[in-house]
């Protein structure tokens, strides 16, 4: 141990911006990022995973092997870079200073003279455009100006500036026994963050018993889907033989071991947060991209190296329960590991959502039944059309919309909202009196007003009010998603009424508002 | 439970004529509860509480005047066409807490709900529950205490009576996007006329609909009724008396049916629907 005892050790993490923290943490995400997680293991075999798109090691012992950790964050993002995946790269202590130097480097450097010139010559040491490296000892220092929204802890982020404290530099000035005062366990945790600590101190003592868990397959399990579901019932167990001993755990180790002799074996980040759906969830993500993996590598190197992208038209998006496992699982074990104290977690007397034993049973049944992303549960977002409204995320899994709700869209459609809406937009014909289809010219005019509408090869009916056209050009710097519209609500002779679009001079109906 | 008002209300009014009323203190609610004045299982309705009591689920405000007993648990209602219609009849329970399901709509618009009143966070969605369905449904019927269903394909007789039986057990409300023969209640919009658009100018900004309800037992009686679904500020209403009647006169052109008098609660409560279904089912 080279460092101070109770100091926290230095950590690099890797942080890939085209994993979005907003973007849903699906199968697909997690299974791309797996490539990323591979060359990394390169370097160092404990690989954290903290959530799709950032991961950390333990830098001490690889930048001694590597020659210092310049020249290791250097390594490492040449190396993911050769992937064709953008990446960067931060060394700090401890965890949350080390994500932060990957993230936002330019809060240490507002002069923009590159990460090499810290705030007042105090904090980073330079290791070129690809990364920082936080001198050790300094990382206090260098945590000082970032704002406090940084702490990603909901009820500090807004109650913090308001009580006229806007950096974590001033909130690490705070006594810490006003911090617990104030604001209690989270505040206790964020003020150590705050004062580049990690947030818990750990345990010191080893856990006398061993409190892994594990459970055999016999004969081998070759489909994911009997693994993920003893995982939930074994994460239970693992949870409960903690809970029993006052511990929780910061990182739990996934080690699924197969017939042929081979490991697959992970960490996840767990903070005593995960559920144990949670960490079946995670051991699915650990197969599937495991998986993918292979099946990648057997295609030929480099081919499927890229993302393919969270749509499910990606390659990488095959359905996870179809395929075999190549070589069964025999035995899989949940390791809790970095054990702590276990403080609690209150919940709101108002406003939390629990979901209730009663719901999330039925919900994993049918997800038994039917697969993992057959029970959704839908998620407001932003968007100007209804069905960019609503995020869908499978039941069980974290939920941020990736475009969050509550954000001015200009031009969006104006409530009320359509009682239906068609995920493929139906092909339709309108025409006018004379037969005619309606057309829209470039400058939103209408050729004739819309007199008969037939949906989807249906019967011809008559339109008895309309309104449009209402052009948008959406997205036109992103070729994937551009898209130009000019939409019209049309209300037809049987009552109904219309969500309509011509797009390339064809008319599609979006949705009915029936 | 507005039953349990009527009755509890004529007895004492017939107390009252039989004979002397007791002298000096009216019977407590124990005392006729053992007394027999009231039946047990009735139990004793207050207000408003009532509608959310052990064995109905809540409806929204303005459907009361057509569902006035809400919807009895271990019942199916049956709404002719998958729309907003299902979306109301569900919000009065997940407003009050419930949680829902739906199954069968792929193409449900979530924000409609959400406006409606159900609330997205109580909220899951099977959108293909595939060639097993009423397996599906039975097991979302055992975490939810609402349950909104399309069927991908016709049920038969015996998977019908099995749902029910389910539904019934868990004391959950089957509402069923299509036809159900066994339904305690239907529910159809019979007309419609959307506001606030002409030819080429302004924009939907509500509907005004006719909803009528038919059923067996207790909900037997038809019953129509003129609603805002939605209205001009989104929420569900009732609309006030003489604006239905506009309509009715101006004609809104839905051929086939044929509509008697109907209860739509401007003129009493007796009344009669002639057909509505064999209306609708013609036209």
């Amino acid at each position: 141990m080279s460092k101070a005892r109770g100091g926290p050790r230095r950590v690099l993490a890797v942080w890939c911006p085209d994993w979005s923290p907003d973007a849903p943490v699906a199968g697909p995400e997690a299974r791309a990022f797996e490539q990323v997680v591979s060359a990394v293991a390169e370097f160092c075999p404990r690989v954290e995973v903290v959530r799709p798109g950032i991961c950390a090691i333990g830098a001490e012992g690889p930048a001694r092997y590597f020659g210092g950790e310049e020249a290791l964050v250097r390594k490492i993002t040449d190396t993911v870079n050769a992937l064709g995946v953008v990446c960067r790269a931060g060394v700090a202590d401890g965890l949350f200073a080390a994500q932060l130097a990957a993230r936002f480097p330019a809060w240490a450097a507002p002069s923009g003279a590159g990460p090499r010139a810290g705030p007042s010559g105090a904090g980073p040491s330079g290791a070129g455009p690809s990364g920082v490296v936080v001198t050790p000892g300094r990382t206090a220092a260098f945590l000082a100006p970032y704002p406090v929204s940084v702490l990603d802890v909901p009820g500090l982020a807004d109650l913090l500036p308001r009580l006229g404290i806007w950096t974590l530099g001033d909130f690490a000035r705070l006594p810490a026994a006003d911090a617990a005062n104030r604001f209690g366990m989270p505040g206790v945790r964020a003020h150590r963050l705050a004062r580049g600590l990690d947030p818990r101190p750990l345990a010191p003592r080893q856990p006398s018993a061993d409190l892994s868990v594990h459970v055999d397959f016999d004969p081998p399990a070759d489909q994911a889907e009997p693994v993920v579901f003893a995982a939930k019932a074994l994460a239970e167990r693992m949870q409960a033989g903690l809970a029993a001993r006052g511990l929780a755990c910061v990182r739990v180790q996934v080690q699924a071991a197969c017939e042929d002799g081979r490991d697959i074996t992970r960490l996840w980040r767990h903070d005593g947060l995960l559920s144990a759906l949670a960490v079946a969830e995670r051991v699915r993500w650990q197969l599937d991209s495991w998986r993918t993996g292979q099946d990648a590598r057997r295609s030929g190197p480099g081919q499927d190296a890229r993302r393919s992208g969270p749509g499910p038209s990606g390659p990488g998006t095959s359905d996870p329960g179809e395929a075999g496992l190549a070589g069964g699982i025999i035995r899989l074990r949940l390791i809790p590991d970095q054990l702590v104290r276990d403080e609690g977690r209150q919940l709101g007397l108002w406003g939390d959502a629990v979901i209730s034993d009663r719901v999330a049973r039925a919900a994993t049944r049918v997800q038994a039944m039917l697969g993992h992303e057959a029970v959704m549960q839908p998620v407001l977002a932003g968007g100007r059309d209804p069905a960019e409204q609503v995020t869908l995320v499978p039941f069980g899994d974290s939920r941020a919309p990736f475009r969050p709700a509550g954000r001015p869209w200009p031009g969006r459609i104006p409530a009320p909202a359509p009682a239906t809406v068609y995920p493929v937009p139906l092909a339709a014909r309108v025409t006018d009196d004379s037969g005619d289809a309606v057309a829209v010219t470039g400058r939103a005019v209408v050729s004739a007003p819309p007199a008969r509408l037939s949906a989807a090869g249906g019967p011809w009916l008559t339109v008895t009010a309309w309104a449009g056209p209402w052009p948008v050009t959406e997205r036109w710097w992103a070729a994937a998603s551009a898209r130009r519209r000019a939409r019209f609500q049309l209300v037809t002779g049987d009552g109904n009424a219309w969500l309509a679009a011509v797009q390339d001079g064809q008319w599609l109906i979006e949705a009915s508002y029936d | 439970m507005g039953a349990g008002i009527v009755q509890l209300m004529s007895l004492s009014a017939r107390q009252g004529g039989d004979g002397p009323p007791p002298r000096g203190r009216v019977p407590s609610a124990s005392e006729m509860l053992h007394g027999g004045c009231v039946i047990p299982g009735v139990g004793l309705p207050s207000g408003d509480e009532a509608l959310c009591g052990a064995d109905v689920l809540p409806v929204l405000p303005a459907l009361r005047g057509l569902l006035p007993d809400g919807l009895p648990r271990g019942s199916v209602v049956a709404a002719a066409d998958p729309g907003l219609l299902c979306l109301v009849l569900a919000a009065g329970a997940s407003t009050a807490g419930s949680w829902c399901a739906i199954a069968g709509l792929p193409d449900l618009g979530v924000v409609a709900a959400a406006d409606a009143g159900l609330d997205p966070g109580r909220l899951l969605l099977v959108a293909d529950p595939g060639e097993g369905w009423p397996q599906v449904v039975a097991s979302l019927l055992d975490g939810c205490e609402l349950v909104i269903l399309r069927p991908p394909t016709r049920p038969s007789a015996q998977v019908r009576r099995r749902l029910e039986a389910v539904t019934r057990r868990h004391g959950g409300v089957l509402v069923v996007a299509g036809d159900w023969d066994g339904a305690q209640c239907r529910v159809i919009v019979a007309r419609q006329e959307w506001a606030g658009i002409g030819a080429g100018h302004g924009r939907l900004r509500a509907r005004l609909v006719q909803v009528v309800t038919d059923g067996r037992g207790a909900a037997g009686r038809p019953r129509a009724r003129w609603l805002w679904l939605p209205g001009p500020d989104g929420t569900v209403a009732v609309v006030a008396a003489g604006i239905g009647g506009g309509l009715e006169a101006g004609g809104l052109g839905v051929g086939g049916l044929e509509v008697g008098a109907l209860d739509d609660g401007r003129d009493g409560d007796t009344g009669e629907v002639i057909a509505p279904w064999r209306g609708m089912s013609a036209g």
